[in-house]
């Protein structure tokens, strides 16, 4: 284990924009080729299909799209891939990937059918604000 | 470019497969049983499904889509949308398409190619 350890090294920086950015899509390419091996071990055929999942992920992406310094993607990238990680290795489990990548930001409240629109209004507040 | 040139010359060289006839009589076919060399996808539904996968994608107009369009130019897809899209047609063809190449499959057309000569699709 202390041999793996060693020889486990983070990548060095980034140079230039263009180098984060391709960093960036091989990171999002991984991502993707790891979607049929965790919707097997999460069993998520039933949830949701693999282009839901892919386009989750480009979501996640796209979040911090606005951000051009090379350093800051490069913390971003190490962040994605810890998460990719924690997913594979099934350190997670089937409530966390559907809570945040299936279900997403809009929470498990959604408005619909016609029950859910009368629903009180604290409730909603308080199942969004509790949910994450 | 040794790629393409194989490629080129691979798709012209045709066999004919004709049925051989052995020193004791015996008929022996060129048909290969349970080989899949022989059911290479054709060209027609290379293009029907590249389509089905670019008109599935969720940003993606379906009455724009035609066999020449480009991604960024015509339908306004960004690059992330472009490596999605590549993504999902390798995941449609059961490919791995390396990251050098996929960069350069920016429009159906290029995609189309690209798949079409690749000889692991199905």
């Amino acid at each position: 284990m202390s041999q793996i350890l060693k020889r486990l090294k983070v990548p060095p920086n980034s140079a230039s924009l263009e180098e984060a950015r391709t960093r960036t899509f091989e990171f999002f390419r991984m991502c993707c080729r790891s979607i049929p091996h965790v919707m097997e071990i999460y069993n998520l055929h039933d949830v949701v299909t693999p282009s839901q999942l892919r386009s989750a992920a480009a979501a996640e992406v796209r979040k911090n799209a606005n951000i051009t310094n090379p350093k800051v993607i490069d913390m971003l990238l190490f962040k994605g891939m810890e998460e990719l990680m924690n997913i594979v290795n099934q350190s997670k489990q089937r409530h966390h990937i559907v809570g945040q990548y299936v279900v997403g930001n809009q929470g498990l409240v959604q408005d619909v059918s016609a029950k859910d629109r009368d629903a009180s209004n604290f409730l909603k507040k308080f199942y969004s604000s509790n949910y994450s | 470019m040794a790629s393409a040139l194989r490629s080129a010359i691979l798709r012209h060289i045709r066999i004919p497969a004709t049925q051989a006839v052995s020193a004791n009589g015996l008929r022996l076919t060129a048909v290969r049983l349970m080989s899949s060399h022989d059911d290479h996808i054709t060209k027609d539904e290379v293009i029907k499904r590249v389509l089905d996968v670019v008109k599935c994608f969720p940003k993606v107009d379906p009455s724009k889509v035609t066999p020449e369009v480009h991604f960024e130019k015509d339908l306004g897809l960004d690059s992330l949308d472009t490596v999605e899209i590549v993504m999902a047609l390798e995941e449609e063809f059961k490919l791995e398409i390396p990251d050098k190449e996929a960069v350069r499959i920016e429009s159906c057309e290029q995609a189309i190619e690209y798949v079409y000569n690749h000889p692991m699709s199905s």
